[in-house]
């Protein structure tokens, strides 16, 4: 970039999640006066108490599971250039679309408290993934995204490439890492089909892979039933395996 | 070639006398499994293990690796990363022994690897024996002992350490660090006797001489076997990252967020992973799990043999060992040869 290009302007936003993305960009405190002397960033309801609609490229976060959401994030793509999912509410659908697998009317009971009378005027719909509404230039996946990954995909585009997203499974991000194989402790994980970029950061800590970042492009999902199958999960434990952050390929319907 | 005695209590003296110039990697155990970390005494050594399940080749051809660092502006200027500790790699097996050798081929081979040659020779590699389980089959492809290609090579044989010189440089730093006498031939024996001990210790093992294997593999193009498997696998790409000869990698560029510099490194890849050959335009030469598992089957049977003038697969059963859908490699190559033979395929 040259020093008297204007700066692209960037906006963030966030639907239905914990916020927890926006957290993580955040949390770059080393990286942000390099980031602000690149970018603008005219709406940040997180950062900033500016608000503008003048922007190039729109990082949206979360699932949209209200019909007023699918409004606005329509709006933001008629405005950006490049939409960003950021995260996996948005990339994915994430854990919001488990709710899916129960009626709506249900869902606000629970929520909202069945003995409140006003349960029934929430407007709550299906929850989905941001490219179930309008289409989508590049995805961070994760719960939550990885630092290196966004600062990955914000010089990418600022630059002029194309972000790399990996179409591998965490089982490699484990094997560059050093990790033991989590099935070699008797345990279980989604990592074999999961998406990798997190460095496999849960395994890495002692835990084991969720899918949080969603699946590599084909994944072999009838192996790694049998495989869990092999490794002592019921029925039951399958269903949730692959439905904690998979549930609006199962129960979404189609994007 | 040279057999020295090292007493007992010398191992620890020579470990201490080696971490004074260079980084010592050996075997310990994480989470209950060998594993090569870095290591600050002789007591942390396993030295006498089944296979680790990552391979020490991280240590020559690391994971990650900055090839050159850049700077941009009006005069851009490249320099040339080649960073290098002098390293001892301690309590190398034979299999593992042998893929360096063949990776010493590999990286030497057309336009030399300056990274990888550069780290090689700054490393010492102390061999010793282990111990097979049930994956490995280093008997069936001429692997199960070095000969060669190591700087020392030490076995423990009860009173102390049997020490096999490989190399002046190994030589000069056993003299340099600890007292030993030549050994007896009793001594001697003794690695002769655990080889044999050893030999009788496999269940694994492959169905025919290893020269006869690249004839086989080129012959089983067109096999059912691939399909098969191709079926099951996850092309998770384990077995490459795990395997001591798989030495792909893909090249990547980073510019810091200032956008003055930046840096060109590589990772390392797998054949098995869908986009490895996957080219500009989406075209893919290798779209299903099949062929890919073929391909690197015949990569350590045939194709490297061809090139190279030896098998690339040196028997440590990793890929078997790393893989969830239990594809083992000696029970393909066994049905190949099954297939071969009875001119049957299933």
């Amino acid at each position: 970039m040259t020093k008297n290009m204007p700066k692209p302007k960037v906006a963030f936003f966030s639907f239905t999640c914990c916020e927890g993305c926006q957290l993580q960009v955040l949390s770059c405190e080393d990286e942000l006066v390099d980031i602000l002397n690149l970018i603008e960033i005219v709406n940040f309801r997180e950062a900033i108490d500016e608000k503008r609609d003048d922007y190039d490229i729109a990082f949206i976060e979360g699932s949209v599971s209200r019909q007023h959401e699918i409004e606005e994030v329509k709006k933001i793509r008629e405005k950006a250039n490049v939409v960003v999912a950021l995260g996996a509410c948005s990339s994915t659908g994430g854990l919001n679309c488990l709710k899916n697998k129960f009626p709506m009317e249900e869902v606000k009971k629970v929520v909202y408290g069945e003995k409140s009378k006003y349960y029934k005027y929430f407007d709550t719909i299906p929850a989905r993934p941001l490219d179930a509404v309008i289409p989508v230039d590049y995805y961070l996946h994760g719960c939550p995204i990885t630092k290196s990954e966004f600062l990955n995909v914000l010089k990418a585009l600022l630059t002029g490439k194309r972000p790399d997203m990996p179409n591998y499974p965490v089982c490699v991000d484990c094997k560059m890492t050093g990790n033991i194989c989590v099935f070699e402790k008797g345990k279980t994980c989604m990592g074999p089909v999961t998406r990798a970029g997190c460095d496999a950061i849960c395994v890495t800590y002692g835990a084991v892979c969720w899918g949080c970042r969603g699946t590599v492009d084909n994944p072999n999902t009838e192996s790694h039933e049998e495989t869990l199958r092999i490794y002592g999960l019921t029925a039951d434990d399958l269903v949730r395996s692959f439905d904690l952050y998979g549930g609006w390929n199962k129960y979404g319907g189609s994007k | 070639m040279d057999y020295r005695f090292l007493p007992k209590k010398g191992l620890s003296l020579f470990v201490d006398g080696l971490l004074k110039d260079f980084k010592v990697y050996g075997p310990v155990k994480m989470d209950g499994f060998p594993v090569y970390e870095e290591v600050s005494s002789a007591k942390e050594l396993l030295l006498m293990h089944s296979p680790s399940h990552i391979t020490p080749k991280k240590y020559l051809f690391p994971q990650r690796e900055t090839l050159l660092r850049f700077k941009t502006g009006e005069k851009p200027q490249v320099e040339h990363a080649a960073d290098a500790d002098n390293q001892v790699l301690f309590g190398i097996h034979p299999c593992d022994i042998h893929a360096i050798r063949l990776l010493d081929r590999v990286f030497a081979y057309g336009t030399p690897d300056v990274n990888y040659l550069r780290r090689r020779e700054k490393t010492i590699i102390i061999g010793t024996e282990c111990l097979p389980d049930k994956f490995c089959f280093c008997r069936s492809v001429n692997t199960m002992t070095a000969a060669n290609d190591f700087d020392l090579f030490i076995h423990d044989i009860g009173a102390g350490f049997l020490v096999k010189i490989g190399t002046e440089k190994g030589k000069e730093l056993l003299f340099r660090h600890v007292k030993t006498r030549k050994a007896t031939i009793k001594e001697i024996s003794k690695l002769v006797e655990f080889h044999k001990k050893k030999e009788s210790m496999f269940t694994a093992s492959i169905n025919a001489e290893p020269s006869t294997l690249p004839l086989i593999y080129s012959g089983s193009y067109d096999s059912p076997v691939w399909e098969e498997i191709g079926k099951i696998c996850y092309g998770c790409g384990s077995c490459n990252l795990v395997c001591p000869t798989c030495y792909c990698f893909d090249v990547r560029d980073d510019i810091s967020l200032n956008m003055k510099d930046g840096e060109r490194y590589r990772v390392w890849d797998g054949c098995l992973l869908e986009d490895f050959a996957k080219v500009a335009g989406g075209h893919n030469f290798r779209k299903t799990r099949g062929e890919r598992l073929r391909h690197r089957f015949n990569r350590k049977f045939q194709f490297q043999v061809d090139k190279f003038g030896g098998l690339f697969c040196v028997g440590c059963g990793r890929c078997s060992r790393a893989c969830l859908v239990n594809i083992n490699i000696v029970e393909i190559t066994n049905k190949l040869i099954e297939e071969r033979e009875t001119g049957k395929k299933e």
